[in-house]
């Protein structure tokens, strides 16, 4: 493995739940790589996929979708529908032979800081694995 | 009783029934396809006169518009209409409803069995007309007809999904010299059910269109497996789309991309300098106007599952990008997740405005 | 008007590449926009670099105009100012259409450096991306020889008046030089700077150049006049406009590769634009059909009376037309006629403003006379 490569892994999560879990993490003092640069949002619903694939086109080493578990969702069924889409986009992904890997979703709860963590470093070890996003040499995007 | 055959061609036969739906006042207008017979020139025509329909090429191997988008905009109708228009832009016009981009009623859809249209480009040229008894006569016998565009010659949808009438043309022998009309609807029934003809009960052989979809699901998989080793990778998504000049035509002939203002086109993407400056000391180098690739792959992710393969946005590149390939490529895989086939059946929701609670269970 | 020599060893687009290198080296410039052939070697995009392997790739002055330059600038700039001093190198019609957005404050050019040259005129996107080897030869060779093949061309290049100076800040004079000789001309004080900053001293004649270039324009002058004379005849009338876009397919890439068409959203394509479903049918009715794609003359003159003024003869509409219309002839025509109601010329010059942004009290008179002349001439034509 690369020791010197630090990804970058976009991170949107869902303020109810996942962005909590996160904090918890943190107030847990759970250690997790500083690869992640969350950002909050109020559901993961609310998330266009054409903004994952702008994350991805700008050379997000990773980008994780999280948000409540399917049934808990604090707008009901706003996250069924972040699924069906999440779903769609990899698709494309893997039609058009891109690394669709590079995207994650995960359910992570308000109460799972560990998960959070747990996500948080394996995601970026399986990202460091395979090394820098291809997005970022290129210029004719 | 639910055919009535005629004793002409099939075209001749769509301008009778036609003829007769505007005479007996089933129908306040007809919108068809014309050629003008001076310029060769062709339009989609509204006509509410019945000579207006001499000049009617209802089914000339031409896709000038999306008569589908078209007819977006004459519904919700007031009064009842007729429009002809090729299975691929009556799966559009479903998915145009399903989207609240217009409304089935009052409309009596007339479809038929489709042997697919040339290029636009072949279609302004000055011989063009020329082509045109020769495609109907191999369209008839059933073959893909050499120089149709490569989006028909792949597709498998060519046997009208829904329409209230179908005529039978592709894979129909017996179409050169007589007009097969079969009724489907209760609304066909209503308004075409007096058309004076031979009536009987039959029905479309399925054999006879199962040997053309086989022939052309075999078109289709060698058409992907030509764009798969160019159109693999980010390397081989900027080697198809790479030379994209930005202007948008696929996404504005497109008929599911409805919005007025295109997403790509808003303010939301619209960036400053300081962005640009931050780009080019982390890349050394980047491309003006920038998304041109996000573009392409935004658009699928927006509307790839409700692609109906109608061609128009390849048709209008500047630059020859086989657009409606990788779409239709890409939308077969996006729509095949939900089981979806676009514009199959009005009633069928947007993969997207619904769910399933137990689905995609990998996924998180 | 004085100029630096530069000696063509290596072609022109390299003496071109060595400038910006020595620009980007000396730090008198802190990026390049420049045309780069893409990875597929198809076609051409605009890239800004501060790269020198990028720009060793570069295709500085391109064969043919896939996105109009000023719109690369727009892309850039639209937003405002930045402090990065970008050189781009564009070709004259690219010039004046920046010029003209930078009236329309779509373009801020403060920091930019617009490098031109005396064009020999653009390969219709078309045949190129049909043909880019073939292309990039017909081109090199007309590069060379500093003259234009009027075959190889857009037929709008091959009647272009400004294909030299306009209002860019250095320009590369060419025609009528021998062939291992350019003149660097700076022309404007940002331009003077940067070569002062790079040590280039500007002490060469430029008149020899200065006379082919004008014995040239007038030949074009009158080429152009005869051809725009006859795209005008055809279009007489509502049936000329008729069956002048009878082909046309509604498709509006015209509109969206005009660089002076900045709307983000055309009127055309608005919701104001609609007509109601009812309405349609009821004309339908009261004139026994209507045609669609609908309103396309309505379109086309719309847009000539939108943009007109500003048109700067790129031909890019005729590039991304589907249907082959010659709509850049068609928007020559017309904009040559709005542009001379009011002594105008698109992209001549910063400090023009634009004609619409003002009036004078005592011009009612002499646009009715233009009107009538224009009246008389087209009787005179029938």
């Amino acid at each position: 493995m690369d020791k010197g490569f630090t990804p970058r892994i976009t991170a949107l999560l869902c303020q109810w739940c996942s962005y909590t879990g996160a904090d918890l993490a943190g107030t847990s003092r759970l250690q997790y790589p500083t690869s992640i640069i969350a950002m909050k949002v109020m559901c993961s619903s609310r998330v266009d996929p054409v903004l994952l694939l702008k994350a991805y086109l700008s050379g997000s080493g990773g980008v994780l979708l999280a948000g409540c578990h399917p049934g808990d969702c604090h707008y009901e069924v706003g996250n069924y529908h972040t699924r069906r889409r999440f779903a769609i986009l990899k698709a494309i992904f893997d039609t058009l032979g891109l690394e669709s890997a590079r995207l994650k979703l995960s359910w992570i709860s308000a109460s799972e800081g560990p998960k959070f963590a747990q996500v948080a470093n394996e995601y970026t070890d399986e990202i460091k694995k395979m090394g820098e996003n291809p997005s970022k040499k290129k210029m004719f995007l | 009783m639910s055919s009535i055959n005629l004793d002409m061609s099939a075209p001749d036969g769509i301008i009778a029934l036609l003829k007769y739906l505007l005479s007996s006042g089933k129908v306040s207008a007809v919108l068809v396809p014309r050629r003008n017979p001076d310029t060769g020139a062709y339009d989609i025509g509204l006509i509410a006169d019945e000579a207006g329909l001499d000049s009617a090429a209802p089914v000339d191997p031409v896709m000038l518009a999306n008569t589908g988008q078209i007819l977006s905009s004459l519904t919700p109708a007031k009064r009842s209409l007729a429009v002809v228009l090729k299975p691929c832009e009556l799966r559009a016009f479903v998915e145009r409803v399903k989207r609240e981009q217009g409304s089935l009623e009052n409309v009596l859809t007339i479809s038929y069995t489709c042997g697919g249209v040339f290029p636009l480009e072949k279609v302004i040229e000055e011989s063009f007309a020329d082509v045109i008894p020769n495609y109907l006569k191999r369209v008839a016998s059933g073959e893909i007809v050499d120089g149709t565009r490569d989006t028909c010659r792949a597709c498998e949808h060519f046997v009208p999904m829904n329409a209230d009438v179908t005529i039978s043309i592709a894979a129909d022998a017996g179409s050169i010299a007589g007009c097969r009309i079969y009724l489907n609807t209760d609304r066909a029934r209503e308004l075409v059910g007096g058309l004076e003809g031979k009536q009987s009960d039959d029905e479309i052989d399925p054999a006879v269109t199962l040997k053309l979809a086989a022939k052309r699901k075999v078109e289709k998989e060698k058409l992907f497996n030509s764009l798969a080793p160019t159109g693999d990778g980010l390397d081989g998504v900027i080697e198809v789309f790479g030379k994209c000049v930005g202007c948008h035509g696929c996404g504005r002939v497109c008929p599911i991309c409805y919005c007025l203002l295109c997403d790509f086109e808003s303010r939301s993407f619209d960036y400053d300098l300081p962005y640009f400056e931050k780009e080019l000391s982390g890349k050394g180098a980047l491309r003006l106007p920038p998304d041109t690739i996000f573009f392409h792959l935004g658009r699928m992710t927006h509307m790839s599952f409700s692609c109906v393969g109608c061609g128009l946005c390849s048709d209008v590149c500047p630059v020859g990008i086989p657009v409606a390939s990788m779409f239709k490529k890409v939308g077969e895989h996006t729509a095949a997740l939900f089981d979806y086939v676009a514009g199959r059946d009005v009633e069928e929701k947007l993969p997207v405005m619904v769910y399933k609670e137990e689905e995609f269970s990998e996924l998180g | 008007m004085q100029g630096a020599s530069l000696k063509v060893v290596d072609g022109i687009k390299s003496v071109v590449r060595d400038f910006l290198r020595k620009a980007l080296e000396s730090e008198a410039a802190d990026a390049v926009l420049v045309p780069v052939r893409t990875p597929a070697k198809d076609s051409y995009a605009w890239i800004l670099t501060n790269d020198q392997a990028v720009l060793d790739e570069a295709g500085p002055l391109a064969p043919t105009m896939p996105v109009q330059g000023a719109k690369a600038l727009k892309s850039l700039t639209r937003k405002g100012q930045g402090t990065a001093r970008v050189i781009a190198v564009m070709r004259p019609c690219e010039v004046r259409a920046a010029v003209e957005l930078s009236k329309l404050n779509q373009v801020h050019l403060d920091n930019i450096i617009l490098l031109s040259y005396d064009c020999t005129g653009a390969v219709p996107l078309q045949d190129y991306v049909g043909d880019p080897a073939g292309s990039e030869e017909r081109f090199d060779s007309m590069l060379e020889a500093r003259k234009t093949e009027e075959s190889a061309v857009k037929p709008v290049c091959g009647i272009c008046v400004d294909f030299s100076l306009v209002d860019s800040d250095i320009h590369l004079g060419l025609i009528g030089l021998a062939g291992e000789s350019a003149l660097l001309i700076p022309n404007s004080e940002k331009g003077a700077a940067l070569l002062e900053a790079m040590g280039i001293a500007c002490e060469e004649d430029t008149s020899g150049w200065m006379q082919a270039v004008s014995g040239l324009k007038a030949e074009r002058e009158d080429k152009r006049s005869k051809a725009l004379a006859e795209t005008g005849a055809s279009l007489q009338g509502f049936d000329g406009l008729h069956a002048a876009f009878a082909d046309c397919v509604g498709c509006h890439n015209c509109q969206s590769a005009c660089p002076i068409c900045y709307c983000r959203q055309c009127y055309f394509d608005s919701e104001v634009a609609r007509r109601d479903p009812a309405a349609l049918l009821d004309t339908a009715i009261a004139r026994g059909g209507i045609a669609f794609p609908g309103d396309r003359v309505m379109f086309h003159t719309g847009r000539m009376a939108h943009m007109s003024l500003s048109c700067v003869s790129c031909g890019q509409c005729s590039d991304a037309c589907p249907v082959s219309i010659p709509v850049a002839d068609i928007f020559s025509y017309m904009a040559d006629l709005t542009q001379a109601t009011f002594e105008y010329a698109a992209g001549r010059d910063d400090g023009e403003p634009l004609p619409l942004r003002q009036y004078r009290e005592d011009e009612v008179e002499k646009v009715h006379e233009i009107v009538k002349g224009a009246e008389e001439e087209e009787v005179a034509h029938e």
